[in-house]
C-alpha cells in the first residue's frame, strides 16, 4: 500500500501529468495484436479450405472423375502428410532434417525385400518403422556423441543412406525407365492392394496424427521441446536436456518416416533409385505452408504438417489443371508459381513472429 | 505435361507427361489422366508396364506400349486384359540384332581399331540387348560370354575390364549424370578413336562434340530431321532407327478399339514385332526421314483402323506393320 501511496504521489506532480486514456489505448492495441496474431494463425487454414473448394470447382468445371481425382491427390499427399506429421518434433527443436526422403527411401527398400521375402504386410510396415527409428537415432546419436549440429548430421546421413540404397536396389533390383527398382512381382501384390484404399490410409495417418497430437500438447515432452525450440539456453539453465529431446523427437520422425515408407511400397508396388526423392524438401515446404515458423519453438503446431502437405498438393494440382486448360508448356510454371507462393506464406505467417514479446 | 494441337486427320487430344523417373511418378500421371478422363495411354517409359497395364484396366482405359516390349513374365498376366490392346516395337532378338549389325560394320567395313562404346541407359534390357550386339559384333566377348549370352552378364551394370575385343582397343562408359558424364566422354574423345559406337542416346548428349572433334560416331535412335542433319554435315556415319511416326500402329490398335472394332490375336492383346532400318550415308537417312510426310499417315494408317463397316485381321495388320506400311 505504501507503493501505490507512493506512485499515486508521484502521478499527481505538475512535472509527471499522468494519461488517463492510455490503459485503454494500450487494451485496444493488444485486442487489435491478438485479432490479428489470431486471424494469421487462421490463415493457413482459411486457406486449405479456399484451396479445396477451388479444387473441386475445376473437377466439376472440367468434368474430372472426382472419386479418381481424390483417390490421386490422396495418394500424392498422404506419404508428405505422414513423414511432415512426425518431422514437426525435429523443427520444433529449431533443427531440420534434409535426409527424411533418404530415409524413406532406405526403409522402404528394406521394407519390399522383407515384404518379397515374407509376403506379410505387417512385418513390412513393422520393419519399415524400426528402420527409419533406427536411421533416426543414428543421427541424433551422432550430434550427441561429437556435440554437432543436428542439421550437419543429416546432412551425411543423407548421403550415406542414398548410397546404400542404391547400392541395395541395384543389386537386389532390375532395371526400369533410366533406373533402377526392385518392384514386388504381380502374383504378391494382391496382399499390398488390400491396403491401398485412401480410406485405410486416412485412418491410419488420423490415429498416428491423434498420438502425435497427445505427445506433443499433452505431455511434458511437447511442451520441453517448444521451449527448447523457443529459447535453447534458457531450456538447458531449467535443466532440460537437448539431448534426451532431440533424440525423442527424432524417434517420432522417424515412426513418421517408415509409416510413409511403408505406404510408398503400398502405393507403387516398388522402390527404385528416384524413390522418395523430393520427400525432405516437400515436408519442409508442407510446414511452412502449414503456418509453423521455421525455427520452432512455442507456435509450433502438430495440425500444421496435415494443413500444409495437404495444401501444398493442393496447389499443384489446381495449377497442373489450370495451365493444362491453357495449352502449351507448363512445366516449369508450376515450381515457379509454387516458390512465389512459398515466398508469400513466410512472409505473412512470419509476420506474426516480428514482435519483441515472448510468445504466449 | 505438354499439350499438342489436335491431329488435323483424326479428332483426338495428345497429351504428353513430363519425364518420369520412377514407378511412383508413373502411376500418378496415369491416375491423373484416367481423373481426366482420357481413353488410352500410350506408353513409352518403361516403368511398372504390368502395374500401368492394371490400372488402365480395371478403370476401363485403353493401354498400349509403344516402346519395346514388355518382359514375358508380365506379357502372359496383361495379354489377357480387355483394355491392353497390345505392343508394338523391337523385341530383344531386334535389339541385339541392331547392335550387332553395327559392330559387324564398323569391324568389317571400317576396320576399326579403337573405339569408344557408350552403353547409354544399362541396364535397361533395350540397351543391354543391344550392347551385347556390338561387343559380339566387333568379335568380342564379355566376361567369357559370347553372343547373346552376354546379356545375361551384364544385367546390373558393366565392368569395362571385362570386355574383351582382339585387335581392338575399347573405352567404355554408360549412364548420366551432368557431373560426371561429360568427363568421361571427353576422355574418349581426347584419345581420338576410329569411331564412337552408341547403342542410344549419343545424337542427344554427345553429336555436337563428336561433329566438332571429326570423330566418327554411330547411334540407334529415330530417322528425324536433326539427325539427318548430323550425317549430312556432321560426323554421324552409322545410324539404326525408326521412323519418327513409327508410334503410328499403336494408334491404329487404339483407333479399332475406340470403333468398336479391337484388333485382337484370339481375343488377347497382340504383340507385333517393328524391325530397325540402317542408314549409313545421308542419302539412305533422307530418304527415312519422311521429309514428304510421315510413312504412317493418314492413308496407311486407315488401312489396319479396324471399323463397323471394315473389319482389319490381324494378319493384315502385322503384314503392314513388318513391312513398315508398305504394302507388298
Amino acid at each position: 500500500m505504501e507503493n501505490v501511496k507512493e506512485n499515486e504521489n508521484i502521478n499527481i506532480t505538475p512535472s509527471a501529468p499522468v494519461e488517463e486514456p492510455a490503459p485503454k489505448k494500450n487494451n485496444n492495441a493488444r485486442k487489435k495484436e491478438l485479432i490479428k496474431r489470431w486471424v494469421i494463425n487462421l490463415l493457413p487454414i482459411a486457406a486449405l479450405g479456399i484451396l479445396f473448394a477451388v479444387y473441386m470447382i475445376l473437377l466439376i468445371v472440367n468434368d474430372y472423375k472426382i472419386s479418381m481425382s481424390l483417390t490421386a491427390f490422396i495418394n500424392q499427399a498422404i506419404i508428405i502428410a505422414f513423414v511432415a506429421t512426425g518431422a514437426i518434433f525435429i523443427f520444433t527443436l529449431g533443427s531440420f532434417d534434409i535426409s527424411l526422403g533418404a530415409s524413406t527411401l532406405f526403409s522402404a527398400t528394406i521394407g519390399v525385400i522383407v515384404y518379397i521375402s515374407t509376403g506379410s504386410v505387417f512385418a513390412m510396415f513393422i520393419v519399415c518403422i524400426l528402420v527409419a527409428v533406427a536411421c533416426s537415432l543414428l543421427n541424433s546419436v551422432i550430434a550427441a556423441v561429437f556435440h554437432l549440429p543436428m542439421f550437419v548430421t543429416t546432412v551425411a546421413m543423407l548421403s550415406v543412406l542414398t548410397a546404400v540404397a542404391s547400392n541395395i536396389i541395384q543389386t537386389e533390383g532390375s532395371a526400369t525407365g533410366t533406373s533402377y527398382a526392385i518392384s514386388v512381382p504381380y502374383a504378391m501384390r494382391a496382399g499390398l492392394e488390400a491396403f491401398n484404399s485412401p480410406i485405410l490410409k486416412l485412418i491410419v495417418l488420423a490415429v498416428f496424427a491423434l498420438i502425435c497430437v497427445f505427445v506433443f500438447e499433452f505431455t511434458k515432452i511437447g511442451r520441453k521441446q517448444k521451449f527448447l525450440g523457443g529459447n535453447p539456453i534458457c531450456a538447458k539453465m531449467s535443466g532440460i536436456s537437448v539431448s534426451i529431446f532431440g533424440i525423442i523427437a527424432f524417434v517420432m520422425a522417424g515412426i513418421g518416416v517408415g509409416l510413409g515408407a511403408g505406404m510408398t511400397i503400398v502405393y507403387a508396388p516398388s522402390v527404385s533409385t528416384t524413390t522418395a526423392g523430393s520427400i525432405g524438401m516437400s515436408v519442409f515446404i508442407a510446414i511452412v505452408f502449414g503456418g509453423m515458423p521455421i525455427s520452432g519453438g512455442a507456435r509450433s503446431r502438430i495440425y500444421a504438417a496435415l494443413v500444409g502437405g495437404t495444401s501444398y498438393i493442393l496447389l499443384q494440382n489446381i495449377l497442373n489443371i489450370l495451365l493444362q486448360s491453357m495449352g502449351g508448356a507448363r512445366d516449369g510454371w508450376v515450381q515457379l508459381i509454387s516458390a512465389i507462393t512459398f515466398l508469400a506464406v513466410v512472409f505473412v505467417t512470419g509476420m506474426n513472429y516480428r514482435t519483441k514479446n515472448l510468445p504466449r | 505435361m505438354t499439350e499438342l494441337p489436335a491431329p488435323q486427320n483424326y479428332n483426338v487430344k495428345f497429351t504428353y507427361s513430363a519425364t518420369l523417373d520412377s514407378n511412383e511418378a508413373a502411376k500418378t500421371q496415369t491416375e491423373n489422366w484416367i481423373a481426366q478422363n482420357y481413353h488410352a495411354v500410350i506408353d513409352m517409359a518403361n516403368l511398372d508396364r504390368i502395374g500401368i497395364a492394371d490400372l488402365c484396366n480395371k478403370n476401363s482405359v485403353y493401354y498400349v506400349v509403344a516402346s519395346g516390349v514388355m518382359t514375358e513374365v508380365d506379357w502372359n498376366v496383361a495379354k489377357d486384359y480387355k483394355y491392353f490392346l497390345g505392343q508394338v516395337g523391337p523385341n530383344d532378338d531386334a535389339e541385339y540384332n541392331a547392335g550387332l549389325a553395327m559392330g559387324q560394320y564398323y569391324k568389317d567395313t571400317k576396320n576399326v581399331k579403337k573405339v569408344g562404346i557408350y552403353g547409354a541407359f544399362v541396364p535397361n534390357p533395350m540397351h543391354v540387348n543391344r550392347l551385347a550386339g556390338l561387343i559380339t559384333g566387333l568379335g568380342g566377348t564379355y566376361d567369357g560370354a559370347t553372343g547373346a549370352a552376354i546379356a545375361g552378364k551384364i544385367t546390373q551394370s558393366v565392368d569395362s575390364t571385362k570386355i574383351n575385343i582382339p585387335g581392338i582397343t575399347v573405352s567404355y562408359f554408360d549412364g548420366f549424370n551432368p557431373e560426371t558424364t561429360f568427363g568421361q566422354f571427353g576422355a574418349i574423345a581426347a584419345s581420338q578413336p576410329d569411331a564412337f559406337l552408341s547403342v542410344g542416346m549419343a545424337t542427344t548428349f554427345f553429336a555436337g562434340s563428336l561433329n566438332d572433334a571429326n570423330i566418327e560416331y554411330a547411334d540407334i535412335d529415330s530417322f528425324t530431321a536433326d539427325n539427318y542433319g548430323h550425317m549430312n554435315d556432321g560426323k554421324l556415319g552409322y545410324l539404326a532407327g525408326k521412323y519418327a511416326s513409327s508410334v503410328g500402329p499403336v494408334w491404329a490398335l487404339i483407333q479399332s478399339a475406340a470403333n468398336g472394332t479391337p484388333i485382337r490375336d484370339n481375343g488377347k492383346a497382340v504383340s507385333v514385332l517393328q524391325n530397325f532400318a540402317v542408314a549409313k550415308t545421308a542419302a539412305e537417312c533422307n530418304a527415312f526421314t519422311e521429309a514428304e510426310g510421315p510413312v504412317w499417315n493418314k492413308t496407311v494408317l486407315d488401312q489396319i483402323i479396324s471399323t463397323n463397316e471394315k473389319n482389319v485381321s490381324l494378319a493384315s495388320f502385322k503384314t503392314l506393320v513388318e513391312n513398315d506400311g508398305k504394302t507388298a
